[in-house]
């Protein structure tokens, strides 16, 4: 089609109302003005906090990164279950999220902007300005909400969204729909590998069947803990990640070599928390996911003999390794050891056994192949075979090279029966944020627009209408 | 300037200065506008080696000029399919002077007075535009049968295994998902009421999970019930009774039973999968073979059906007769006109393309044709003696044959078949006709094998033994008959004349076809002997022909016989 056409009235069923997609997620918050293929705003969900001149302060978005002020320390104010828990914080995370880059500043009051000022003494006392400016009043807001939301977590997000920032209208809608949606189905098998979560949900007509929903911990984040298992077995030496604020000047070493980098030290009342640390860490780590890790192809485990005899470990060996060089200089070439970091996803067995990793290892319960047996086996028969050959894959981790493969073939091993199709956008914006796509793409249509909770209606009948009508 | 001076020079031309400069005052004075007149000059009389042009905006066409801007506003608006009047704001183009803001309340719905309390709350806004929201119409919801009545519920629905609060719970819960009944069964959850009394929790039992089925089962009975309340099932129009039957017709059993059978299904394992896969491609296989084999016993049999060609090939053993055949051939390729000699649309064999039948020709070859036969068999004969002897039987098996000497040409093995039956005489032929026909054999053969054709072959040659052997012997009766005739004349006349009664005579001894010779001697008068006969004495031919008479139709023949007898002799 000609771009300069105008879309056929037929086809073209948008009508913007410049509402606010919002997609909260453990590990960054999205946020974006409704109809637009990128959330504007993308923040990580995490806050800092720190003291100073004796007082409490709070900084948010990417400026938490930036500098180690002394007793930083990070914060999340959503569980790892994906659950709200901090809900004041949570409150101003999101809020940071959408009026840094979305709704801006208001113009101010002429009174106060300093371009009026008069003496103070003249200041008539009655012209006392409300100061509690919302900052939604004139945007509809759709939130997003994994899908095994408490109830008590969904009355608790519309009291925030229509009291505190006084939006005339609100909708809280499932990722997973949404994930859905922004691939063009309405009835979806999604498969969502977040940060903190993996989670299946199977979707018929644009609503979730609660009881297929299954989830497990098994997200980017393990997989961190499985690649700092990895670095502690590792075998010239176990490697520790320095974070880049802790270096100050480096030196070219040879593979495998001792790193030689100058460090630079805090003293004890400087230094900023080991949650601070943890945070860079991590950062480090999402860098050697994106670079190094890798799924194994299948079609069987890696663990499994291969087609021709050989075992698939030894033909991974035979494969070349992929190198990494560390912030401190540090730098080797990863073997078949960059397979073993993930097949737990997969296969419980072939987790990394790590003592002191916060995460217990996996249960065959929670590995991917078998959230979706369960996943499936908790709606309509009927339904199923087209569930299969709808399968949505979505999340930032999904990303790792090769996962698609390998989730395709899990599929067609489980099922041999009914025909699987795996979609996966190529683009890595659109798996990352799929469920916010979803949101701008729901939020923007015309037919959209009776869904909204209004202010009015929530008003006559309390925050439980959220349960009544986001279903 | 030099060169052209010399030029000049050399051509004796006179030396013209004036024109030049004529032409330069002319350059000066198209001096393009971006130049100083002082900034022309100072380049001059060389042009300057980059064209100088002008890089002006074109700006829009002049016609989009007479265009007025249509501007665009950010409406507010309603939309009908909610019932809080809730105003959003979208952008829309602003609606042309023709109403001016001024005239706005005039037109106002009463509906928008619902709204107006609302948004003179906020600030004096813009009211919603007036026009129905484009996206309302597509607000629908699916008929459902009317709610029951509490006299209904009592009087029709009543069930053991359903309370009347889970009914109700049930009938919300599919109005609430428009009949979706995989989310339906997905979302019920239905709490039975905690009643203080005894009685009621001793009844309703215990939190009790109900499969999709039985909410179907239900719900259909609930809705056909109404329905047939609504309207009696005679007065139903036609969906609508449709609808009422399937719903009566819902077995809750069976579709348990169906989804069993499909999870079973979905379940197979990847053997299962690949030998119903393997199965499939078989079947498929076989019913493709099966088609191409139909299609070629069609075409099989229509070419025996073909009427036999009765031309001969002698037009074209001259060099003019294979020209001209040459041509037909040409004009029928090039008109491409591919009649089929099978007559219904089957595939067009060879044979329906060879032009000997589309002009009507007898059945002739080209000589290419006939040296391509040729090669192919002796290429045949040499690849299968090279390859392997077969043993008979196995050549039996395989049908394959060896010929003596291969006649040109194709031909079918009906026609050889047919040939035997043709004799050189007309009746001949009749005679073999009725000869097969009396053994119930058919013309033309329906299945001519090699075997049958050399059994029919056979049975031929000895009908045509036998018949010549009737001929003979018939030939000889005949021949005793009038002999005894004239016998018996000669004995009459010497009785008369003696005087003595009639005695018994033996008959005469059959001649043999040794004594032929005499015979014939005697043949030949008893011809005028019978010629007698005939003449004179009629009763005994009557006699003759009332003895023979069984034998009719063979003693037709035999009189025939002997008379073609006795013009040859003549």
């Amino acid at each position: 089609m000609n771009p300069s056409n105008p879309p056929q009235a037929a086809e073209y069923g948008g009508d913007e109302v410049s509402a606010i997609v919002l997609d909260p997620g453990y590990a960054t918050t999205r946020a974006g003005f409704a109809g637009e293929d990128a959330p504007k705003s993308l923040i990580p969900t995490y806050y800092g906090k720190y003291n100073a001149d004796g007082q409490e302060k709070l900084i948010y978005g990417d400026d938490i990164f930036v500098t180690p002020r002394p007793g930083l320390s990070i914060h999340n104010p959503i569980n790892k279950d994906g659950i709200v828990e901090d809900w004041d914080m949570a409150e101003k995370v999101w809020e940071h999220s959408f009026t840094s880059r979305l709704t801006g500043t208001k113009p101010g009051n002429p009174f106060q902007n300093g371009l009026n000022d008069i003496p103070s003494e003249e200041l008539p006392t009655e012209m006392e300005v409300e100061s509690d400016e919302k900052p939604l009043s004139d945007s509809p807001l759709l939130m997003t909400e994994p899908g095994w939301n408490p109830t008590k977590a969904r009355e608790k997000t519309i009291e925030i969204a229509m009291e505190k920032w006084d939006t005339p209208a609100f909708y809280l809608a499932r990722t997973g729909v949404l994930a859905a949606f922004a691939s063009g189905k309405a009835s979806a098998l999604v498969v969502d590998i977040g940060a903190s979560n993996i989670s299946i949900t199977p979707i018929h007509d644009g609503m979730i069947l609660k009881r297929g929903v299954q989830h497990s911990p098994l997200g980017g984040d393990y997989i961190s803990s499985q690649i700092n298992a990895l670095f502690k077995s590792n075998s010239p030496q176990p490697i520790t990640i320095t974070p880049h604020y802790l270096i100050s000047a480096k030196a070219a070493v040879e593979a495998g070599q001792t790193p030689q980098a100058k460090y630079k030290t805090f003293p004890a009342d400087k230094a900023p928390d080991a949650s601070y640390r943890a945070l860079l860490e991590e950062r480090t780590l999402g860098e050697f996911k994106e670079c190094v890790v890798q799924v194994w192809p299948g079609p069987t485990r890696l663990s499994a003999l291969g087609p021709t005899g050989v075992s698939n470990e030894d033909m991974a060996r035979t494969s070349p390794g992929r190198p990494f060089e560390f912030p401190d200089g540090y730098n080797q070439v990863f073997g078949v050891e960059r397979f073993r970091v993930v097949e737990s996803l997969f296969d419980a067995k072939a987790a990394i056994p790590d003592p002191e990793s916060s995460f217990a290892p996996p249960t065959p319960a929670q590995t991917i192949p078998e959230l979706v047996k369960a996943s499936l086996a908790g709606v309509d028969v009927d339904i199923r075979p087209h569930l299969l050959a709808n399968v949505v894959v979505t999340g930032g981790s999904s990303l790792l090279y090769g996962f698609t493969d390998r989730l395709n073939h899990e599929l067609m091993q489980m099922f041999p029966g009914p025909r699987v199709r795996v979609t996966a956008p190529g683009n890595t914006s659109e798996r990352r944020f799929g469920s916010w796509i979803g949101g701008s793409i729901l939020a923007s249509l015309g037919t959209f627009h009776q869904m909204w909770i209004s202010k009015k209606e929530y008003e006559e009948h309390g925050p439980n209408i959220v349960e009544k009508r986001c279903k | 300037m030099a060169a052209a001076a010399d030029v000049r020079d050399m051509l004796d031309l006179p030396a013209e200065g004036q024109p030049r400069p004529h032409k330069k005052q002319k350059v000066v004075e198209k001096r393009p506008e971006g130049i100083t007149r002082e900034l022309y000059a100072l380049l001059g009389e060389r042009a300057p080696p980059i064209a100088i042009n002008e890089n002006k905006y074109k700006g829009r066409p002049k016609w989009m000029n007479k265009l007025r801007v249509r501007p665009w506003s950010m409406a507010p608006f309603t939309n009908n399919a909610r019932s809080d009047g809730l105003v959003l704001h979208h952008w829309q183009r602003k609606h042309e002077s023709a109403r001016p803001p001024v005239a706005a309340p005039a037109p106002e719905g009463s509906q928008m007075e619902v709204d107006q309390p609302k948004e003179e709350a906020k600030d004096d806004a813009p009211k919603p535009s007036e026009q129905e929201y484009a996206f309302a119409k597509y607000n629908i919801k699916p008929r459902l049968p009317q709610r029951y009545t509490d006299e209904d519920y009592a009087r029709h629905l009543k069930s053991e295994d359903w309370s009347r609060e889970e009914t109700d719970y049930l009938v919300d819960l599919v109005t609430e998902y428009d009949i979706r009944w995989v989310v339906i069964a997905d979302r019920y959850d239905y709490q039975p009421p905690m009643d203080t009394e005894p009685d009621a929790n001793a009844i309703v039992p215990a939190k009790q999970f109900r499969t999709m089925e039985q909410m179907k089962a239900r719900y259909y009975y609930v809705a056909a019930t109404m329905l047939s309340l609504e309207h009696p099932p005679s007065e139903m129009s036609e969906a609508e009774f449709e609808l009422h039957e399937k719903m009566l017709k819902f077995d809750p059993d069976r579709e348990r039973d169906r989804k069993e059978l499909a999870a079973l299904q979905l379940n197979r394992t990847a053997d299962e999968v690949r030998e119903e896969a393997m199965l499939l491609e078989e079947l498929k296989r076989i019913t493709s073979n099966e088609q191409s084999f139909i299609t070629e016993r069609r075409e099989l049999y229509s070419r025996l059906e073909v009427p036999i060609s009765v031309g001969n090939t002698t037009m074209y053993q001259s060099s003019a007769g294979l020209s001209q055949l040459l041509q037909t051939l040409l004009q029928a390729d090039k008109s491409k006109k591919r009649r089929s000699i099978l007559g219904d649309g089957a595939i067009p064999s060879p044979a329906g393309q060879t032009p000997t039948h589309a002009g009507g020709l007898g059945r002739a070859e080209t000589p290419v044709t006939q040296a391509a036969n040729k090669k192919g068999s002796m290429a045949s004969r040499d690849t299968q003696q090279n390859v392997r002897t077969l043993t008979p039987a196995e050549e039996a098996r395989y049908g394959v044959q060896h010929h003596e000497r291969v006649t040109a040409g194709v031909n079918f093995r009906s026609d050889r078949a047919q040939r035997l039956t043709q004799a050189k005489s007309n009746v001949q032929t009749q005679k073999l006709a009725s000869a097969l026909s009396e053994l119930e054999i058919p013309v033309r053969l329906f299945m001519p094998t090699e075997r049958v054709c050399k059994d029919f072959e056979k049975l031929i040659q000895s009908v045509n033994l036998l018949l010549d052997a009737r001929k003979v012997s018939e030939k000889v009766e005949s021949e005793i008959r009038v002999l005894e005739a004239a016998k018996a004349e000669r004995e009459r006349k010497y009785r008369e004349a003696a005087g003595i009664p009639e005695p018994e005579h033996p008959h005469p001894q059959v001649k043999t076809e040794a004594e032929d010779g005499d015979a014939v001697v005697l043949d030949s008068s008893a011809g005028s002997a019978q010629a007698q006969s005939t003449n004179e004495n009629p009763a005994t031919q009557g006699h003759a022909h009332g003895a023979e008479g069984n034998h009719k139709r063979s003693a037709s023949v035999l009189s025939g016989a002997s008379e073609s007898n006795k013009r040859q002799r003549r």
